[in-house]
């Protein structure tokens, strides 16, 4: 049932960042709505307000600068999957645009939301920490920019300041590294992801790994790093006894980090699965 | 009458479509009514109680709210279901599961009519619940209704099984299960309703069956037949589900006390939460075959889970086990159904009846064997496959129309081709491709029981011809195969009948839209109006062209002297003459399939008059290393008798498809956690392979024109054959649908594929 919060929309960033300085503890940013009416007809939004920040031009556009790549708050993930920027320097960000929900989700679907909703299974977040994003953060006294990875608390709990807004993410670009993202979902389209993966990986001549990042989605409570994998991968050579038990270590991460629970028994063997299908193009 | 003017075959311009793309049918919930009340059922949020108390006093309060009714407001029977009737409108002294109804609120807007569900305060005190339906079966089990939670029991005895299969040369035993499904039609349950200037209720809504809602309301209300009118809304699906009262009760019991316009209007949750699932079945199969692959002798154990009310449970509960042998030719069987209560929401019809349930057993059966046997799927179906002149399990003799080794034939050449080059082509590292088929049969109309259908048709003095049928089209396209039937047979163009369909104040029973019945039984119905005008207009234009009746045909709305075409007599004037002379020119048609009652103790009978038969091959990659398939492509073979429409047909093959493509592999409706779309997968257009449909015409002679049924076959072999091609693609099968990533990967990490081995 729906119930009917309040409907604000501000003109300009300055105005909604003065509404949530008075209202923000009862307010809702209201983006592309992909999460937020879902909840509402859920009954499972109680905010008195809710501010349209849709069409909020200071949360748009993407470009790039000597700090990195730009992505606006407001941005659509149709809009990133069409960029040739975005395309040049984050192909896995592309990647998971390519695959999230249907055409008429991802047409007004921010990555904003994405984030801002903090589900553990954000298809956008995995490539983004694998870019290392930094995320801008706006209020009435001033921007502050936080590391992406340390956005999340928990599941669908972000450090968003209830006076504050996303404004745009800046990601360090590829820059010629290898980057993918892999998904499984329950079916080929509007399927939130059972489980995904980012990588960036910088192969040396020699064969050995130089730096490696990856991330995990939907296999820990908040989209994260997975450090020890890491680790245990750089410098080594990508053969198949490497990965293979680099596989291993993912699923012992995963595990150490999330504990049992009734899906572990299918998400222990899909990660590896996840993992093997990342790395193969780098196995020699 | 043989005369089919080219109708008959033709795919001719579906009736009603351009309005539908002009989105000018009237669907319930778009109805214009003056200042409707709007209605909200108040859903049981237990699964097994008493109902000590409800108190609507709160409630009644509320700004808006017009009136709450509780059982104490049917006038007459509070108990509906269409086979046995155990469901209550609205719950009276308990409730049996979460989606029970147990009060209903009429109010000027929804705001107040939800806002007055919440503030009903109904006492309730917990019962035992139960939720397995072998644990209900149990003594101490809690009774879900006072007579005990075994409704029903169907047997079929033939032979001698357990002494055939010590001479077998392979035996193989399995358990299956299925799950609970959502039918997840478009267009959520809706009605409207509104008394007629004669005081009469008048009720549209989205149904499969008007004539059995009437029915369902008089006793609801204890009114005259003719004060009741239920009208059929233009209706975006049903698969089954519409053929329970969903809303039309609601409407009726708020109508009745109210006297003004009201509607009633299932959310998608309220349709989740409160109309009738797919029964999950549990299947113990024992199959024994000779070293030949001759199947010698058959046993299943069956349980069916029918939730809180039996809706179609029974239907179902006969179907699986009638059908469990598969369209194969087996002299020892012996198979149980059992059809138990439990506490889950109430499971009822859904396309196929259970029999999509038995197939999954049957054919995974059949690859088993053949499997053991070193033989190739295919041939072992083809030396088993059913033929005129053999005998079911009921022990009829099969003489009219078999296709099945047609469609087996049909598909050979595709499922070679398959096996020899698709099979082996490229495919990256995590990806085995698997080939796998589905056979199976379908008997057209209800179990063993009378299902007739009737409807008239009208000339008037200008020569202008009416067809009346109940038939509900909920979009299969039922009106245009009608319309052609009785067009071919009078010699006109479909477009010059009027059609009048699916309102009780005009139309007579043709009995439901379900068991695949309607081509084959409204359309001989109709076929059997059509012909005793066409007969009266022949004779009729004897006397008027002076030429014998074997010499005269009917075309393009003349009766014609077939030696001289322009020696002939438009329709208008044998019209105008016969009602001059007091000739009737509004004729009855009605049919009836012939069956037998099955014998309660053996299943001897003869369930239906007449069956489909149909193979799918399913090309399937499986990814080893996360358990996610997709299906390339069905080729999908079905004998439909002959098909009055080919697009239709096709459309129904393509439907079915994606329908058992999700069957196979996502849908599951988990009664504590499904609540809408969000949480219960069906394939979306990325997730649908390419279909091939082969139409097998094997001419059934008590059919109209030859035709039977598809509506349901075509669903039915596609989850096997999916199942048989992830199995041949990952060596390892799977018990229990849907095969979902969970019990794909674990197949896969069973059979040793889940290796990084064959990257390069
Ligand atoms: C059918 C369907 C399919 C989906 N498929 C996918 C999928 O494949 N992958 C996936 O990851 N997700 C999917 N989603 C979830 C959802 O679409 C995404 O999370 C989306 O990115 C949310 O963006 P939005 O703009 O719609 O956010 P909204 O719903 O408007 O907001 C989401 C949350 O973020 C907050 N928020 C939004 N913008 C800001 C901002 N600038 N500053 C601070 N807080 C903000 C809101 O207050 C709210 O709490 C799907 C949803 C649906 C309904």
């Amino acid at each position: 049932m729906l119930t009917h919060p309040a409907y604000a929309r501000p003109e300009t960033l300055y105005e909604a960042l003065l509404f949530l300085k008075t209202h923000g503890i009862d307010t809702r940013p209201l983006a592309g709505g992909t999460d937020v009416m879902v909840d509402l007809r859920a009954g499972k939004l109680k905010s008195e307000y809710l501010l349209d920040i849709s069409r909020l031009k200071e949360l748009q556009g993407i470009g790039l600068s000597k700090d990195g790549l730009s992505i606006g708050a407001g941005v659509t993930i149709s809009e990133i999957y069409n960029s040739p920027l975005v395309a040049k320097n984050a192909p896995s960000l592309i990647k998971s645009c390519a695959f999230f929900g249907s055409p008429q989700i991802r047409n007004v679907a921010t990555i904003g939301g994405n984030v801002g909703n903090a589900s553990p299974s954000a298809d956008t977040v995995p490539p983004l920490l694998v870019h290392e994003a930094r995320a801008v953060l706006a209020s009435e006294n001033g921007e502050r920019t936080v590391a992406l990875a340390n956005l999340f608390e928990g599941p669908y709990r972000s450090g968003i300041r209830p006076d504050e807004l996303l404004i745009r993410f800046i990601l360090e670009p590829a820059d010629g590294r290898f980057t993918d993202f892999q998904k499984i979902g329950r079916r080929k389209a509007l399927a939130i992801s059972r489980m995904s993966m980012a990588l960036l990986a910088d192969p040396k001549e020699d064969g050995t790994l130089g730096t490696v990042r990856l991330a995990l989605g939907s296999g820990t409570p908040t989209p994260m790093r997975m450090e020890a994998v890491e680790a245990f991968l750089k410098g080594k050579r990508a053969d198949r006894q490497t990965v293979e038990a680099g596989s291993r270590l993912m699923a012992e991460e995963m595990v150490r980090i999330t504990g049992r629970r009734p899906s572990t028994e299918y998400k222990e063997k899909a990660v590896q699965g996840l993992f093997l299908r990342i790395l193969a193009p780098l196995v020699e | 009458m043989k005369s089919n003017n080219g109708m008959i075959g033709k795919s001719i311009p579906r009736i009603g479509a351009i309005e539908r793309l002009l989105g000018k049918p009237l669907f319930s919930a778009d109805m214009e009514l003056d200042h409707p009340l709007v209605l909200k059922v108040l859903p049981s949020d237990r699964h097994h109680a008493r109902i000590l108390d409800i108190d609507t006093a709160e409630a009644a309060r509320v700004e808006g709210v017009v009136e709450i009714f509780t059982a104490e407001d049917i006038p007459r029977n509070h108990l509906t279901g269409i086979i046995n009737k155990d469901r209550p409108l609205l719950a009276k002294n308990k409730v049996r599961s979460k989606g029970d109804a147990v009060a209903l609120v009429a109010a000027l807007n929804i705001h107040a009519a939800e806002t007055a569900a919440k503030k009903i305060h109904v006492v309730y005190e917990d019962l035992p619940s139960v939720h397995d339906p072998e644990e209900a079966l149990k003594n101490h089990a809690s009774k879900v209704h006072e007579k005990g939670n075994l409704l029903f029991t169907r047997k079929i005895k033939k032979g001698n099984p357990e002494k055939a299969f010590e001479a077998c040369a392979v035996v193989v035993e399995k358990t299956y299960r299925t799950s609970f499904l959502e039918h997840t039609y478009l267009e959520p349950d809706a009605g409207a309703g509104y008394l007629d200037p004669d005081g009469n209720l008048v009720i549209i809504a989205s149904t499969q069956n008007p004539h059995y809602d009437h029915s369902e309301l008089v006793s609801l209300l204890g009114v005259a037949p003719e004060k009741v009118r239920i009208v059929q809304a233009a209706t975006g699906g049903g698969f089954g589900s519409k053929l329970d009262l969903n809303v039309q009760g609601f409407i009726g019991l708020a109508l009745y006390h109210l006297k003004r316009p009201v509607m009633c209007t299932f959310t998608r949750e309220e349709t989740y939460r409160m109309t009738a699932k797919r029964h999950p079945l549990k299947m113990v199969f024992k199959t024994g075959a000779d070293e030949n692959g001759h199947l010698m002798a058959m046993t299943a154990k069956m349980i069916c889970d029918t939730g809180a009310y039996g809706s179609y449970g029974l239907a179902v509960a006969s179907r699986a086990p009638v059908h469990a042998t598969g369209p194969y030719e087996i002299d020892h069987v012996d198979v149980e159904c059992r059809c138990v209560y439990t506490n889950n929401p109430f499971a009822g019809a859904m396309r196929g009846f259970g029999v999509p349930q038995a197939a999954f057993a049957h054919e995974s059966q059949m690859d088993l064997l053949a499997e053991a046997l070193g033989m190739d799927p295919l041939e072992i179906r083809r030396v088993n496959a059913l033929k005129a002149g053999h005998k079911t399990a009921t022990g009829q003799l099969l003489n009219g129309s078999v296709g099945i080794d047609q469609c087996l034939e049909a598909v050979k050449p595709h499922y070679e081709n398959a096996l020899k080059t698709w099979l082996h082509g490229e495919t990256d590292f995590a990806k085995q491709r698997g080939v796998g088929l589905g056979a199976m049969w379908y008997g057209i109309g209800n179990t063993g029981v009378q299902n007739p259908s009737t409807a008239h048709i009208e000339m008037d003095g200008e020569g202008r011809i009416t067809l009346y049928t109940g038939c509900a089209d909920i979009g299969q396209g039922s009106t245009t195969v009608l319309s052609q039937i009785a067009a071919a047979v009078l010699g006109i163009s479909p477009d010059m009948l009027c059609m009048v369909v699916g309102d009780t104040a005009f139309t007579s029973n043709a009995g439901a839209t379900s068991a695949s019945r309607q081509t084959y039984i409204s359309g001989n119905a109709v076929k059997n109006a059509a012909e005793k005008l066409a007969d009266v207009l022949l004779t009729e234009g004897v006397d008027l062209l002076k030429r014998p009746k074997t010499d005269l045909m009917l075309e393009n709305g003349f009766v014609v002297y077939k030696k001289d075409p322009d020696h002939r007599m438009p329709f208008s004037k044998i019209a105008a003459r016969a009602a001059k002379r007091g000739i009737p020119l509004r004729w009855q048609g009605y049919f009836d399939p012939e069956t037998v009652p099955l014998d309660p103790e053996t299943g001897e009978g003869v369930p239906y008059a007449t069956y489909a038969f149909a193979c799918h091959v399913a090309l399937v990659t499986v990814d080893v290393l996360t358990g996610e398939v997709t299906v390339h492509k069905i080729i999908a073979a079905h004998d439909v008798g002959r098909a009055i429409h080919p697009a239709s047909v096709e459309g129904q093959i393509r439907g079915g498809a994606a329908m058992g493509v999700g069957f196979a592999l996502m849908e599951e409706y988990d009664p504590s956690t499904t609540r809408s779309l969000k949480d219960y997968h069906i394939p979306t257009a990325m997730d649908m392979p390419e279909i091939i449909p082969i139409i097998i015409e094997s001419s059934e002679p008590t059919g109209p024109f030859g035709a039977k049924g598809v509506g349901e076959p075509a669903l039915i072999p596609t989850a096997p054959a999916v199942i048989n091609g992830i199995t041949n693609a990952v060596s390892a099968r799977i018990y229990h649908l849907p095969a979902n990533l969970e019990r794909v990967l674990e197949a896969s990490i069973q059979s040793g594929k889940f290796t990084m081995k064959e990257v390069a």
